[in-house]
């Protein structure tokens, strides 16, 4: 049980930054390399919200969203919006040198120090014979409302039907009447509103330090191509099936004699992905005629 | 004429850089001394040259800043590196030209053997093993669980603790974790089954040694906690909070130059300050530069300036009264009498000294107790 409660708090994290990746990489196709920094600055503002500026957690954390969700916005508008129509490779470079500047800023404006949003221990209750606080229950539970609902939003109504379009092809959607160019921008912004909450979520769980951007989104990565690129569905899913995985890899007792040393913990898990992979290449929840 | 000649000495270390606070300390600490020593006349009537060079924090750098001082500058003996990259890098070049290199702050345990010319006034890294295990002995832990992340220097110190465990204690629950990974939660799972005395989070940075006491102390576990130099950081309790409260740390004393040494004398600490500010890094660091320059003046003020006959001395030396405390050097090199302290956590402070019996039972293992409810 404990491991299951691990694997949500894990997956809960992993799962909002590949949320946040699904939506430019997996649906816009635009690559974002600066979406890791975007994690931290929304983990970082919060932070600065709360602990600098003593604001209480329920506006800070909005703040935090507010202020990932902006710098998302200007990282389209000036990073990607030029460039991308052109060919879709080259938000690859820029977002590499926004992701150096940034990079440079938090640690200009943050130190090298650890930051913990929500310092201190947190009381932990037993829950089904797991161990877990009341902080780490909220998180989870914020973490699936808001995933799931965007994903009943994406995959399920006239909104998410229209996003889609776009994505499908711009111009016959803007023929139709949708204003293509405003959904790349909202699309871009979520994702932002997205690691923000993701960085939001490491701040309180654990604790932030200025080179942590790069690692967070290698899983998120890895989440969004197992669960079939342009499925938001299947990248929720597989960000947590991924966590959950890396805890059982190090928390069971193998067979009752063994137990795999923890400096294997992600190389199996994303091991089980490549094997996944090479048996079903679309992806574990990607269709053919989706994957266009 | 030749004998008013001034003599040069050389000084490595990182002037630029991420890691030129530890530079600046230094080269300001040597240069205090230097000016010392020509103020009273210099050595055998001729005036003592200080000849910096950048080391950068890299081991090419500063062996081509080992080549420079010695070939070019023709210095007498170098004192440096600082980085252990640096005092490693400018070794061989150092040893092969007979040249005596003294680092003042280097922990690498590889500079033990890095030649016979080659000393240093830092205790070693594997020092801290040995002393964490023979605290272990001290306070009868015989089950002990050491969580370190995979980088040199942590699994360095896992196995110098684990070469140095007293008879009859032994490693029951050893794992390596992946560097800058946070979450241990499931990896601490496995301590349920499991009996053991005591814990050491063994971690390279601060924010992961706070996170795998936060989460062992979240978990329930109520095992006192022992950890290196890294745990010797004041963001732990702005992270961590109350888990780290009672956990024990080794590492040089913070206080190194605080205190005067002699009576009546004034403390290294207050002439540094009023010459150079607060320190960049730590006093520590400055007090033992200032150190290694006084030791290496004196053995060539002793012996004159040829190389064998400095490192002689040196290897001879029964005990120098340095700024820091007094020291000598055993066969490798490796300084005698600095050593590690015994700190800890006490109200979210870090607390260093003697620790009589009454102040354990009230500070250590009560608040050990007190952390989980």
């Amino acid at each position: 049980m404990q491991l299951l409660i691990n694997g949500l708090i894990a997956g809960s994290l992993a799962a909002l930054i590949a949320a946040g990746l699904a939506l430019v990489y997996g649906v816009l196709g635009v690559f974002n390399l600066a979406l890791g920094q975007i994690v931290l600055v929304g983990g970082y503002a919060t932070w600065w919200f709360c602990q600098v500026a003593g604001l209480p957690l329920f506006l800070g954390i909005p703040a935090g969203l507010v202020t990932g969700g902006l710098v998302a916005w200007l990282t389209f508008i000036l990073f990607v919006k030029p460039f991308y129509k052109h060919h879709r490779f080259l938000p690859l470079v820029t977002t590499i040198a926004l992701s150096m500047i940034l990079d440079g800023l938090i640690l200009l404006l943050f130190q090298e120090r650890p930051r913990s949003i929500l310092p201190g221990m947190k009381e932990t209750m037993l829950l089904f014979g797991g161990r877990v606080s009341s902080e780490q229950l909220v998180l989870i539970a914020f973490t699936l409302v808001i995933l799931f609902g965007f994903a009943y939003l994406f995959h399920s109504t006239a909104v998410g039907r229209r996003i889609r379009a776009v994505v499908q092809h711009d111009h016959a959607a803007m023929s139709l009447g949708i204003n293509a160019p405003s959904l790349h921008t909202l699309i871009f912004v979520l994702s932002g509103v997205f690691a923000a909450a993701g960085g939001i979520f490491i701040g309180i769980d654990q604790n932030l330090t200025p080179t942590l951007a790069f690692p967070i989104t290698i899983k998120a990565y890895a989440a969004i191509i197992a669960g079939g690129k342009g499925n938001f569905w299947g990248a929720i899913v597989c960000a947590y099936l991924i966590a959950l995985l890396e805890q059982v890899v190090v928390g069971i007792h193998w067979f009752g004699v063994f137990y795999i040393p923890a400096g294997y913990q992600q190389t199996v898990a994303l091991l089980f992905i490549i094997v996944f992979l090479l048996l079903k290449p679309t992806g574990i929840f990607g269709s053919v005629s989706r994957s266009a | 004429m030749l004998e008013k000649e001034p003599m040069k000495i050389g000084y490595i270390g990182p002037l630029t850089g991420d890691a030129s606070a530890y530079g600046v300390d230094t080269l300001n600490a040597v240069k205090m001394k230097v000016e010392e020593v020509n103020a009273a006349g210099g050595i055998g009537g001729r005036q003592v040259q200080l000849v910096a060079e950048d080391g950068r924090c890299t081991g090419g750098d500063a062996a081509n800043a080992a080549r420079k001082l010695i070939d070019i500058d023709k210095v007498v003996a170098i004192i440096g590196g600082q980085c252990s990259s640096e005092t490693l890098g400018a070794a061989p070049i150092a040893e092969a030209a007979g040249i005596v290199q003294v680092s003042p702050v280097s922990s690498s345990p590889d500079v033990a053997d890095a030649g016979d010319f080659i000393f240093r006034t830092y205790p070693s890294d594997a020092l801290k093993g040995i002393d964490i295990a023979e605290y272990f002995g001290e306070k009868g832990y015989t089950k002990v669980a050491i969580m370190t992340e995979n980088t040199d220097y942590c699994v360095g110190i896992r196995d110098s603790i684990k070469a140095a465990l007293p008879e009859g204690a032994e490693v029951v629950f050893d794992e390596l974790t992946e560097p800058g990974v946070k979450d241990f939660r499931s990896l601490i799972t496995r301590l349920e089954d499991m009996e053991f005395d005591v814990f050491v989070p063994n971690a390279q940075s601060d924010a992961v040694l706070g996170a795998m006491a936060q989460q062992m102390r979240e978990q329930g576990f109520e095992q006192p906690m022992v950890s290196q130099d890294i745990a010797d950081s004041n963001n732990l309790p702005s992270i961590a909070g109350e888990a780290v409260e009672g956990m024990r740390m080794f590492n040089v004393s913070s206080l190194l130059g605080e205190e005067a040494r002699t009576e009546g004398a004034r403390p290294f600490a207050e002439k540094f300050r009023e010459l150079h500010g607060d320190p960049q890094q730590n006093m520590g660091f400055a007090v033992l530069a200032y150190d290694a320059a006084g030791v290496l003046l004196e053995a060539i003020a002793a012996v004159g300036t040829e190389g064998t006959a400095i490192r002689d001395y040196l290897y001879g030396l029964q005990a120098y009264e340095g700024a820091a405390g007094t020291f000598r050097f055993d066969a490798k090199g490796e300084v005698v009498g600095i050593g590690n302290v015994q700190k800890r956590f006490e109200n979210g402070k870090i607390v260093e000294g003697v620790v009589t019996e009454e102040t354990v039972e009230e500070t250590g293992t009560g608040a050990d107790t007190d952390v989980t409810e």
